[in-house]
């Protein structure tokens, strides 16, 4: 938690007490030092803002949630037109490939002197846990005022803040699941590539992808398996390397996405009357499309690349979902699949539906504050199965008996 | 029997007739001489294939024949998938209330198949994107392969850009159109020899109805009649939906024929009924089916702010002319279809039968329309009833959708 400056009282360090809380970052005025020792006398790790613990990679980041216009009357909208959600997922899931040993910190203040709402609490907190990092608990500072104060409401707002943390510490073997992904994005994330790597694995979980984020220094046999896709997002042409491996993913069905700077591909081209922004070619029993030019925008390669692998292998589909999001992982002896599902806007679904794809025996839901798990009915489809979600919150968790 | 005229006879005599009637300066010199002819009803409880197939043969073997109108020809077949297939009314499949099913579509290709058409394309304009119908119908959670295997040479095209077309098409209104003169549509919608509007049967909370003339609506491309059309020519993609044909906040990218009176009212109420009847004589519809198997109350799709309930009036309704047609599914619906502005269920916008009338495209008097098959009143499913006692009721609450 960041401690907040204004809080030089040590007895709000009760407010902490059986919360999942257990690190501060706290600044070093004299003021806090009252907080500090007692903090630290109460077995609190403590961390200045700018110097994290070392086993700890730092993600900063924008408050989660549909952005809200500049005028406060309504939503920002995105390239398409639809609200533009803001999350830190993507960078989660970077930092961690990246970084595989680290604890993942996300960075997120809430903006100005805006009042957060519960909901907006629960998004903060569950858009980092559900991609196992965990977010560095900052208040607005009204809320933080108003604690100080012992005001009723406030209180109220905090517990359920913390329940919500609670919730994730108590189901922390979740962050040893295995992401599930239908395409893989290879790049080495740096230098010339990181803008569109990276803003590119944003986007694709903004329109309903879910990704295997592959960095160039750490491909492996593996890599590439259970993928439909790949995409080599890179302006450098791949090592002899990875392109024989990419290559050998294509022949044995997959599909190559990649720049110009790819190179020849060789195969057979093929006709598309579909999108003349790239060139089409069958390789073995896969394809490869390479664009025509360099990419400016990374949210039309994300949309194109959903329908050049097509909707037909989605993992999740919502209706009535709003601004969603979702992560979905295997448990390590793969006999369950836990989808986490997020809910961006203040207001919560009142009848959503989730499609995931797969065969499945059983349902049931977590949700934060709610004691145990909701048994959900399984509606079959051909290659998944349905789920009609009751009134949920901004967060919940799906588990998927295999 | 009505018999079928190529689309260039139709229009040369329908433009004689039409040019002639407004020299006399009376729109009921039109209206009296409005072509009527029969019109097929049958109830139709279930999707089943075996129900719906024959009793969809059975209509159009009351209609002359599906032979007489398809065999060697090339079939444009405009569904309805109004709205995003992320959009359900709770937790229903989206055609059981608002898109025209799939099992409806899929029957009526496979007649026509048998029937002999030559080429069948499956025709709409998706809610603000240019990606592949078959991708959308995915969304919706529906297997296209169902619908391309109906019949021989079967195939979709997304209608809301210029798609596999080279350039646009212009198709002329006329008898000059009460907002447009003309418009510049996708191609297909003149490389065909066969237009068929397959709708839904439902309330529209603008235009009172929507059955197989306001399914034409959706043939605009938002490239060029979208919000984010562009200026001068069409956007190379479709953005934002069809605000400016709604409500005339823009005109058309300047490429394409402007509207008649920039002057006019800018309602919706008053320019969605006349932009249908504009786009309907544009584009002549030769057989018009309205599938109301499954459906919804209170408006056409799940965005609407009104009490809305699904509904199950288990009947179909099919004609040689769309005026005829949409008479009689609006008897069916308990609706009188002479009904003018004020009258329900046009309380608040003009008749779009009437104006269609007005223009000579259609009678709207059953008294001249030949009924063939069930009687209205076997199969009537009272929406009018339904409606009033939902006026009178306060407006529910609304929760998240899409």
């Amino acid at each position: 938690m960041r401690w907040p400056d204004t809080w030089t009282d040590p007895n709000l360090l009760d407010l902490l007490k059986g919360t999942a809380i257990d690190s501060l970052i706290i600044g070093n005025a004299p003021g806090l030092t009252a907080v500090r020792s007692r903090a630290v006398r109460d077995g609190f790790h403590l961390s200045e803002s700018g110097a994290p613990p070392s086993e700890v990679e730092i993600v900063k980041g924008p408050w989660p949630g549909v952005q809200t216009a500049r005028a406060g009357t309504g939503t920002d909208a995105g390239p398409t037109g639809r609200p533009w959600v803001d999350s830190n997922g993507w960078a989660i899931r970077l930092a961690t490939a990246l970084h595989s040993d680290a604890d993942v910190w996300v960075e997120a203040e809430p903006p100005g002197n805006t009042l957060i709402t519960d909901a907006g609490y629960l998004i903060a907190v569950a858009d980092s846990a559900a991609y196992g990092g965990r977010w560095i608990v900052s208040l607005d500072n009204p809320l933080a005022a108003s604690l100080a104060a012992g005001k009723s409401d406030a209180m109220a707002k905090w517990r359920k803040l913390a329940a919500t943390a609670g919730f994730f510490a108590a189901h922390k073997a979740w962050a040893a699941y295995r992401p599930m992904a239908v395409v893989g994005v290879v790049s080495d994330f740096t230098g010339d590539n990181e803008f569109f790597s990276r803003e590119l694995l944003n986007l694709l979980a903004r329109v309903g992808q879910h990704c295997r984020i592959l960095p160039k220094a750490a491909i492996s046999e593996t890599s590439f398996a259970s993928l439909r896709a790949a995409i080599y997002v890179d302006t450098q042409p791949p090592a002899p390397a990875l392109r024989k491996q990419v290559l050998a993913f294509v022949e044995a069905g997959g599909l190559l996405i990649a720049l110009p700077k790819w190179g020849e591909v060789g195969g057979t081209p093929l006709k598309s009357d579909q999108n003349p922004r790239y060139r089409l070619s069958s390789l073995g029993k896969g394809r490869v499309a390479v664009s025509t030019a360099d990419p400016d925008d990374p949210w039309v390669w994300a949309a194109e690349s959903v329908v050049m692998v097509s909707h037909r292998y989605d993992l999740v589909r919502f209706w009535n979902g709003g601004a969603a999001g979702s992560f979905c992982t295997m448990a390590p002896d793969g006999k369950q699949a836990l989808v986490h599902l997020l809910f961006y806007a203040d207001r919560n679904p009142d009848s959503a539906t989730v499609r995931v794809a797969g065969r499945y025996r059983a349902a049931k839901m977590y949700i934060p504050g709610s004691p145990g798990a909701t048994k959900l009915d399984l509606v079959p489809q051909k290659g998944g199965a349905e789920m009609h979600l009751p009134a949920v919150p901004q967060y919940a968790a799906v588990e998927l008996d295999i | 029997m009505q018999k079928l005229h190529t689309r260039r006879e139709w229009l040369r005599r329908t433009a004689t007739a039409a040019a002639g009637a407004y020299v006399a300066g009376s729109s009921h010199v039109l209206a009296a001489a409005a072509p009527a002819a029969p019109v097929a009803v049958a109830g139709c409880k279930t999707y089943n294939p075996g129900e719906l197939l024959s009793t969809l043969e059975r209509m159009f073997d009351q209609l002359g024949g599906l032979g007489r109108l398809v065999k060697g020809k090339t079939v444009a077949i405009k569904i309805n998938l109004t709205g995003a297939p992320t959009y359900r009314l709770g937790y229903l499949p989206l055609e059981d209330t608002h898109y025209t099913h799939p099992a409806v579509i899929a029957a009526s290709v496979h007649l026509m198949g048998q029937a002999g058409a030559r080429r069948i394309r499956l025709l709409e304009s998706p809610s603000g994107t240019a990606d592949p119908i078959e991708e959308v119908l995915l969304r919706a959670n529906w297997e296209p392969r169902d619908i391309l295997g109906a019949a021989p040479n079967v195939e979709f095209e997304n209608t809301n850009y210029l798609g596999r077309g080279k350039r646009y098409s212009r198709l002329t209104v006329p008898f000059g159109g009460y907002l447009y003169p003309a418009f510049d549509l996708n191609h297909s919608y003149e490389d065909c020899d066969v237009f068929v509007s397959l709708a839904k049967l439902k309330e529209h909370f603008t235009a009172g109805i929507t059955l197989s003339m306001k399914n034409s609506f959706g043939l605009t491309p938002c490239t060029i009649y979208g919000a984010g059309a562009g200026i001068d020519e069409p956007s190379e993609i479709p953005k934002g939906g069809r605000t400016p044909v709604h409500t005339g906040n823009r005109q058309p990218s300047k490429s394409a024929p402007q509207e008649k009176d920039p002057k006019s009212p800018r309602r919706d109420t008053w320019r969605v009924p006349r932009a249908v009847v504009d786009l309907v004589a544009a584009r002549p519809i030769h057989l018009a089916i309205v599938e109301g198997v499954k459906s919804m109350t209170g408006g056409e799709g799940p965005w609407i702010r009104e009490d809305l309930q699904p509904a199950a009036p288990g009947v179909i309704v099919a004609g040689l002319n769309p005026v005829n047609t949409d008479a009689v599914a609006m008897a069916v619906m308990g609706f009188d279809p002479l009904a003018v502005h004020g009258m329900p269920p046009f309380e608040g916008c003009d008749s779009t039968p009437q104006l269609a009338e007005d223009a000579g495209i259609g009678t709207r008097d059953l008294s001249r329309i030949e009924v063939v098959g069930d009687s209205i009143a076997a199969v009537k499913f009272d929406f009018a009833s339904i409606r009033n006692r939902r006026r009178a009721a306060p407006l529910p609450s609304f929760g998240v959708r899409g």
